[in-house]
């Protein structure tokens, strides 16, 4: 039996053996034998240990020990060398075998080979590590979450970011670290997940163990059985602080370039960029300092969350190293990182005692740059606690002080460019001056509003020429067009003319222009037109009043002329006498010549008629003044004249040309007289031109020395000039060849000029128009009797041969 | 047949003087050629048979004086009574001075006229 149980227990498949208590064997079968290729005698007693790993050894025994202590069956796990030496798994399996007493004498084991499973534990196992490494070395937070949404677990990343020990976060709410404003958003959504089982995809702060909130977008996946009940959450966080602090600089660029876009006043847009900063490096404040215009001083920016206090001490303050680390930061155009301003040794005079009372610890002061060597100001920021500028925060503020630069500079240049548009504009309405551009390749002309208020043609009405010319003076239409063609030359010019208004009024516009080309090279005129027409009215008043002058100046000339006016009345009344003579003559013949006599009364009346007319234009003139002499230079006097005239002589269209001549004696006269005669000559001129359109209506006036150092002046016209039976009376007191003058002007000019010893005289030109022109002696003999001269003195005084003479040339 | 009648001359620029001496000359018998300048007179050709000149003081271009000065530098002296619508005083006795035979004032009477004449003429 025993022989046939050998036999059964060696067939078995599987290492069977017996062993006693202390664990000596007494039986192994042939399988384990030839398993390990022992022999019986080799394993029994303690033999077997040799086939045993050492390693698994010690576990195999103990297992034993408690096996047997307890006298219940055991199970251990070793491997055993196999024949070869290779060693493998296996499940030593042990029951004790009862005496008849019921006491464990023996055990009984029998070992089956566990390799496979043990390879596919161990690898399993391997495998798991490695996953728990990877998760923990995952550069995001990972959560396992209960599917109804508790904390489970997470990776090493999470654990350390939240610095609280495992079981005491699972013990806290679920929301603990959640940052206060974006909890609720963030439940809400978590919560929904939960119930759905839909994906969640959040983003919100977490608290970190120093204290700090962190930007993450949560995502979280759940992890299902196979019959799709959720087993597990995934939370992966990832940290998106640069993407958020990006969004955040760049919603804040976005805010404050449309608040300088938009032409917002610079305060707000600087309180804009200090809120910009504070949002984007958390903790700090934040302030900005401009420069006055001479870069002496700093100005206030703006400082949203520093007290009043603090910012009175630093405004005003000089550019200097000394006043600050702002005021410094612009003086040396860098940046000035006082870190700890408890160990600050800078600005220990006034800044630093002030910044510590105001309870900051640091300050980083960073310049604002503009255009290469230019400081627009300082941006700073203080914490209340030392504080180094991180790498992080050294790329944000280069792109604040970036933006602060552009929006900055792009203010100032607004609120310049708004200064000098508003200063424009109201220059422009003060002196009723509109602007005007003319594309002359297109003949396309743009007004400003004010040339539109000046038309009154409604603003935006498409301005053509045809439009304009409905306004244009009709007087005024030739030279207007003049203008249109001078415009073709390219060359700057002054125009001004008139527009003839439905309601009947006129209105002076004052036009200079300027050429120049446009970004195509073409030609193009820019203009400034203004509406002159209250100067001019008053120019016209003046006029008149002056008019009036003239006629009492000429009249306080008349006594120089006594003589001549007792001649041209004498002649009429010579004729009347002459004629009743011989009237009565010829009544007193025998037979009476009455047909004769007839004609002499005809001729009496005609010549009382005539002397009555006299006698008519010399009430109007009669008055007298005492002329007043003194030295000067004829040129400035004729200048003043002309200037005198010149609106005159402007509203006539007529241009005048001076040619002085250089180093004349200076003469002596009486100025007015003197101005009276160049008055004269030149309304004269001015007259005559005055149906002239078919050629430019000039004046030349040209003073120039004559034999015996006196000195010439002219007046040279293009007007319709004078012929020779003309010349002959040209000086008559009375004579005039205008309907509506008085004709006593060239009359009154020879006796002013006569009696200041000279001459005056006229000659028709080569071409259109006269020249007339005096010539005075630069000291009249006898001068100082000459406070009468000009009322006593007649023409024929001293030099008959000359002074009779009218000395008109008949050339 | 009586002497033909003495040529008197009138130069003046004023029409009325123009008009109005000759038919008062012609009164007294005198034959009266006129002359609105003196350069008109000088073309004339009337200068040789011209017995008195009436002749105006102050004219456009060549005045009395210069006439004057003209006829004697030809050597054609012609007695000459100047009339003038002046009224300097002081003129008379200058043009007297240089050989005028009267200065008669305008307006003048007809007697004052016929004595200048006559006594031009010489016949007084």
């Amino acid at each position: 039996m025993e022989h046939d149980l050998s036999r059964v227990v060696d067939a078995l498949p599987g290492l069977v053996w017996t062993a006693l208590p202390d664990g000596r064997t007494d039986y192994l079968n042939q399988r384990w034998c030839d398993y390990t290729g022992l022999t019986l005698s080799q394993a029994c007693d303690f033999g077997w240990y040799a086939a045993i790993h050492p390693d698994d050894l010690e576990g195999l025994l103990a297992t034993w020990r408690a096996s047997v202590a307890s006298g219940q069956p055991g199970e251990a796990e070793a491997r055993l060398r196999r024949h070869d030496g290779v060693c493998r798994w296996f499940r030593f399996s042990t029951a004790p075998l009862l005496d008849a007493d019921g006491r464990a004498t023996k055990w009984v084991g029998i070992n089956t080979e566990i390799e496979d499973r043990k390879q596919a534990e161990e690898q399993l196992r391997v495998s798991e590590h490695r996953f728990r490494s990877i998760i923990d070395g995952l550069p995001a937070n990972l959560m396992l979450m209960t599917p109804e949404g508790v904390f489970a677990d997470g990776n090493r990343q999470m654990m350390e970011y939240f610095g609280t020990p495992f079981e005491e976060l699972r013990a806290l709410p679920v929301d603990a670290k959640i940052h206060p404003d974006d909890r609720p958003e963030l439940m809400r959504r978590w919560g929904h997940s939960i119930a759905t089982g839909e994906d969640c995809d959040t983003e919100a702060r977490f608290l970190r163990a120093d204290g700090e909130y962190h930007w993450f977008r949560t995502l979280g996946v759940p992890l299902r059985e196979d019959d799709g009940r959720i087993a597990m959450w995934h939370l992966l966080q990832m940290n998106i602080d640069d993407r958020k602090q990006a969004e955040v600089l760049l919603a804040g660029e976005k805010l404050v370039l449309e608040m300088v876009a938009t032409g917002q006043p610079m305060a707000g847009i600087l309180d804009a960029l200090c809120g910009l900063v504070e949002d984007t490096i958390s903790g700090g404040y934040c302030s900005i300092v401009l420069i006055d215009a001479h870069a002496a001083r700093l100005k206030h920016g703006a400082a949203p969350s520093l007290p009043k206090s603090f910012i009175t001490s630093i405004v005003g303050r000089p550019v200097t190293v000394e006043s600050g680390p702002c005021a410094m930061a612009v003086h040396d155009g860098r940046q000035v990182i006082a870190p700890d301003l408890s160990k600050e040794a800078r600005w220990a005079d006034d800044w630093l005692p002030m910044a510590m009372a105001h309870g900051l610890r640091s300050c980083w002061s960073i310049p604002i740059p503009a255009c290469p060597g230019r400081v627009l100001g300082a941006i700073a920021i203080y914490y209340d606690q030392p504080k180094t500028p991180t790498a992080a925060d050294q790329a944000v503020i280069e792109q604040i002080v970036h933006i602060a630069s552009i929006a900055i500079e792009r203010a100032q240049s607004d609120a310049a460019l708004k200064r000098s548009e508003a200063f424009l504009a109201e220059t422009r309405r003060l002196s009723s001056t509109g602007g005007l551009s003319k594309r002359m390749s297109t003949g396309e002309i743009t007004w400003s509003d004010e040339i539109y208020r000046m038309f009154e043609f409604e603003p935006g009405v498409p301005v053509t020429l045809d439009l304009i010319m409905t306004r244009v003076h009709p007087d005024d239409a030739f030279t207007f067009k003049d203008m249109l063609d001078a415009q073709q030359l390219g060359n700057d010019y002054i125009h001004e003319y008139r527009l003839l208004m439905p309601d009947g009024a006129t209105k002076y516009l004052y036009v200079v222009a300027s050429a120049g080309r446009d970004q195509d090279g073409e030609l193009e005129y820019i203009a400034a037109v203004q509406d002159v027409t209250p100067r001019r009215l008053s120019e016209e008043a003046l006029t008149k009043a002056r008019s009036e002058l003239a006629r009492v100046a000429r009249v306080s000339s008349l006594g120089a002329l006594t003589a001549s006016i007792a001649h041209e009345v004498n002649q009429p009344l010579s004729g009347i006498i002459t004629n009743a003579d011989t009237c009565m003559m010829m009544l007193d013949a025998d037979p009476p010549d009455v047909r004769g006599a007839r004609e002499t009364v005809r001729r009496t009346i005609r010549d009382g008629n005539r002397a009555a007319e006299v006698i008519a234009r010399l009430r109007a003139l009669f008055t007298n003044k005492d002329a007043q002499l003194e030295t000067m230079d004829l040129s400035a006097v004729a200048r003043e004249v002309i200037a005198l005239a010149m609106s005159e002589l402007q509203r006539n269209h007529v241009v005048v040309r001076y040619e002085f001549a250089n180093d004349l004696p200076s003469v002596t006269g009486d100025r007015v007289q003197l101005q009276q005669v160049i008055l004269n000559l030149l309304l004269n001129a001015s007259d005559a031109m005055s149906g002239i359109d078919d050629r430019p209506r000039q004046i030349v006036v040209r003073t120039e020395r004559d034999a015996g150092d006196a000195v010439r002046l002219s007046v040279e016209d293009a007007g319709a000039g004078f012929g020779p039976d003309v010349a002959d009376r040209l000086f008559d007191a009375f004579y005039t060849t205008k309907t509506g003058g008085m004709g006593i002007g060239l009359s009154v000019s020879r006796s002013i000029i006569a009696s200041h010893r000279g001459r005056l005289w006229a000659i028709p030109n080569d071409g259109p128009g006269a020249t007339f022109s005096f010539s005075i002696p630069p000291r009249p003999k006898g001068a100082v009797d000459a406070g009468r001269q000009g009322v006593t003195a007649t023409p024929a005084a001293s030099d008959p041969g000359r002074s009779f003479s009218n000395s008109v040339s008949k050339r | 047949m009586i002497a033909s009648k003495s040529l008197v001359s009138v130069v003046d620029d004023d029409q009325s003087v123009r008009e109005a001496l000759p038919d008062m000359l012609r009164q007294f018998g005198f034959a009266v050629q006129v002359f609105s300048s003196a350069e008109g007179f000088l073309a004339s050709g009337y200068i040789g048979q011209t017995r008195c000149l009436l002749l105006d003081v102050a004219m456009p271009g060549m005045s009395g004086p210069d006439l004057q000065e003209e006829l004697r530098r030809r050597r054609q002296p012609i007695p000459i009574v100047f009339i003038t619508a002046d009224t300097d005083a002081t003129l008379r006795p200058r043009l007297m001075e240089d050989g005028a035979v009267e200065c008669l004032f305008k307006p003048f009477s007809h007697t004052a006229l016929r004595e200048a004449v006559r006594a031009a003429l010489g016949q007084n």
